[in-house]
């Protein structure tokens, strides 16, 4: 019964409204442009955190990254001596330090890197050799495209084997398949075992951690590299050269727990300022990056959710101006329904219902114009968005709210006409 | 017991020293099955009285019963359900919604009664064909001649069974042949033994009716007829 009253309410206010089909989608367009926005910006947020939570599932949430950091230039021993050495970094020490004396920690990996210029046939390249334990490419997402993976048994054996990226080979412009072909880095040979597939992710995030993949960097066992190329790096400058002594230059902690992440980074922090006289060396958590992330994509979210504000509250404005000019117009059918019975409440629920259909309307179209818009934000700035089936609830439930809320103040003016008056008026 | 009985009632406008009495000690008593003109110079208080009878107003002080009960204290929502259950208004401008139908207009207070849809379309119907518009269900106010749409206004003012029908002038805007007709229907509708209450400044129909009271700068007085 009350269902059917509604009802019958409902289709005289959706009748109302559809007589004056311009006023009403006028009266709409501050809806649409206020849901639309919302749903934009719901979509983009959603899109952006749903980024942020693969980069850190794939940087791994349970991982603490140390890094190697040359100190700022020390003074030079000696002037006039052409040749020096300097020694910084991350420590063998360290590791097993770290290995046998911090209780959260799961397991670690050594990685050493060296520059090495290197050459395929007769074409000279410069590049960056990763030795890594064969753990690494799976914690880090680098998937072999061509080829194989490292195994236990290239570790073991110290193999001459080495895993390239896609863009170096684009470098060498060949068309032979790189596979099972020779790579003579610095003194050594290398074969060949496999491409690295594509970087799917090429993100400030990896930058940061200096994984980024650059086309440069060739992945060799890290026992091979320990032995071959040992953990000096020599850079040769106009006349002077260079010795540089890292025993390891980046080690990746991971903790049993993801809660063990931040106090093990700060037992790391001490342990490590402790063995060290400098700060040579450098703490990365994955997980910290992603709060800092999510923090500037909160400001981002308020600075849009207050936007998207503004414009519903210009749209319930002109929803309620709307009504108030229609509450005028309409007097004196006020004065005659308040004459056959109706009490003030049935006025304040009819106009009610008008504003609160008007504004789910433009919402549903605000909804479908959110989705549009998203869309196109997609296609020009290639962001990242996700559009969820029920951002059409959210609509109607905004827009509802925004109908109820602004439409308040018209209806009970409507309802607090003198009958009298109302009657009177023509 | 009278369908209404008005004891002592005035009616204040403006409060204070700038107070104007429009009604001054009124008494009235109308007893079921009368047909009951008002007569009065514009200004003697006359609309004021009917406002008052049609609970469209509150008497400042007096006491009003209608068929028994005391609703010249009553708040807003009961006086709203009294208007829909126990009083018909028909009005000298018709006073229909232009954007309902026929039908729906005559349904209005049946809506407000909360009477089912069906209970309504068949009351409806019933009372629209009795009126002689059972062809006009689905047109519109503005597409009927003036005549028509009192025959509406009558139907609709019909459609709770009011205790009281209250009608202002409601030849006022018709030609003389409408107005004769819509005055046959009253007169019909009064030996079908309905009460009815009807406004008026024309001397000609209140002459032609059992009962007339006069309003006189806020006093009414009873004018005895031959034909009483």
């Amino acid at each position: 019964m009350w269902f059917a009253r509604m009802w019958e309410v409902l289709v005289l206010g959706l009748k109302n409204l559809l007589r004056n089909k311009l006023r009403s989608f006028l009266t709409m367009l501050g809806m649409i442009f206020g849901v639309g926005s919302v749903i934009a910006m719901l979509s983009v947020g959603a899109g952006a955190r749903h980024e942020i939570l693969t980069r850190i599932q794939e940087l791994g949430v349970r991982n603490i990254i140390l890094n190697s950091v040359k100190p700022p230039e020390e003074v030079k021993p000696d002037s006039s001596e052409q040749t020096w050495r300097v020694s910084f970094g991350l420590t063998f020490e360290d590791a097993e330090a770290i290995d046998a004396t911090v209780p959260a920690v799961d397991r670690i990996l050594r990685v050493n890197r060296i520059k090495k210029r290197a050459w395929y046939g007769s074409k000279r390249l410069e590049t960056s050799v990763l030795g890594v334990e064969p753990e690494y490419l799976r914690m880090f997402n680098l998937e072999v495209g061509a080829g194989r993976p490292f195994n236990e048994t290239d570790a073991r054996d110290r193999a001459k084997v080495c895993l390239v990226r896609r863009g170096l080979i684009r470098q060498l412009e060949t068309i032979e398949d790189p596979v099972g072909m020779w790579l003579l880095i610095g003194d050594f040979s290398f074969q060949i075992i496999g491409v690295l597939a594509d970087e799917q992710f090429r993100s400030h995030t990896r930058k940061a951690l200096a994984i980024d993949g650059r086309a440069q960097e060739v992945y060799i066992p890290y026992s091979t590299s320990m032995r071959t190329f040992g953990t000096i790096t020599h850079i040769e400058r106009s006349g002077s050269s260079e010795y540089s002594q890292t025993d390891l230059d980046q080690i990746v902690v991971t903790t049993k727990e993801s809660d063990d992440v931040f106090p093990t980074a700060r037992v790391l922090d001490a342990l490590l300022t402790h063995h060290h006289d400098r700060r040579d060396f450098e703490i990365v958590v994955p997980m910290e990056l992603m709060r800092q992330r999510e923090n500037t994509q909160k400001v981002f979210s308020i600075v849009m959710i207050l936007i998207a504000s503004i414009s519903l509250l210009v749209g319930g404005i002109g929803i309620a101006n709307i009504m108030l000019a229609t509450i005028t117009e309409r007097t004196k059918e006020i004065g005659i329904r308040r004459a056959c019975g109706a009490r003030r409440r049935d006025i304040v629920v009819q106009f009610l219902t008008e504003t609160t259909a008007i504004a789910a309307i433009g919402g549903l179209f605000g909804c479908l114009f959110g989705i549009a818009g998203t869309l196109g934000i997609v296609e020009f700035t290639q962001w990242k968005a996700l559009i969820a089936p029920h951002y059409v609830g959210i609509s109607l439930v905004i827009s509802c709210t925004v109908g109820i809320l602004f439409g308040i103040f018209p209806a009970r003016r409507a309802a607090l006409m003198d009958p009298i008056t109302a009657l009177r008026r023509e | 017991m009278p369908i209404v009985h008005l004891e002592g009632i005035e009616k204040d406008y403006g409060t204070g020293d700038g107070a104007l009495t429009v009604l001054k000690d009124v008494s009235l008593d109308i007893e079921e099955g009368e047909f009951i003109a008002i007569v009065g110079a514009s200004g003697s208080g006359k609309t004021t009285l009917m406002n008052i009878l049609g609970c469209l107003d509150r008497p400042t002080r007096g006491r009003y019963e209608l068929s028994g009960t005391d609703v010249s204290k009553l708040g807003d929502d009961r006086l709203s359900r009294i208007r829909g259950k126990s009083i018909g208004f028909v009005f000298q401008s018709f006073n229909l919604i232009a954007q309902l139908s026929v039908l729906e207009n005559v349904e209005l207070p049946l809506f407000y009664d909360r009477v089912t849809k069906a209970e309504r379309r068949r009351r409806c119907l019933a009372l629209l064909d009795a009126v002689g518009l059972s062809h006009r269900l689905k047109h519109y106010p503005t597409q009927l001649s003036g005549g028509e749409c009192q025959r509406v206004a009558i139907a609709r003012a019909l459609a709770v069974e009011p205790a009281m029908l209250l009608t202002d002038e409601p030849t006022g805007n018709l030609d003389s042949k409408n107005g004769e007709e819509v005055l046959k229907l009253f007169h019909d509708l009064h030996r079908e033994g309905r009460t009815i209450v009807m406004v008026t400044h024309n001397p000609e129909i209140a002459g032609g009716l059992p009962r007339v009271v006069e309003m006189h700068d806020g006093r009414l007085s009873e004018r005895v007829t031959e034909s009483a």
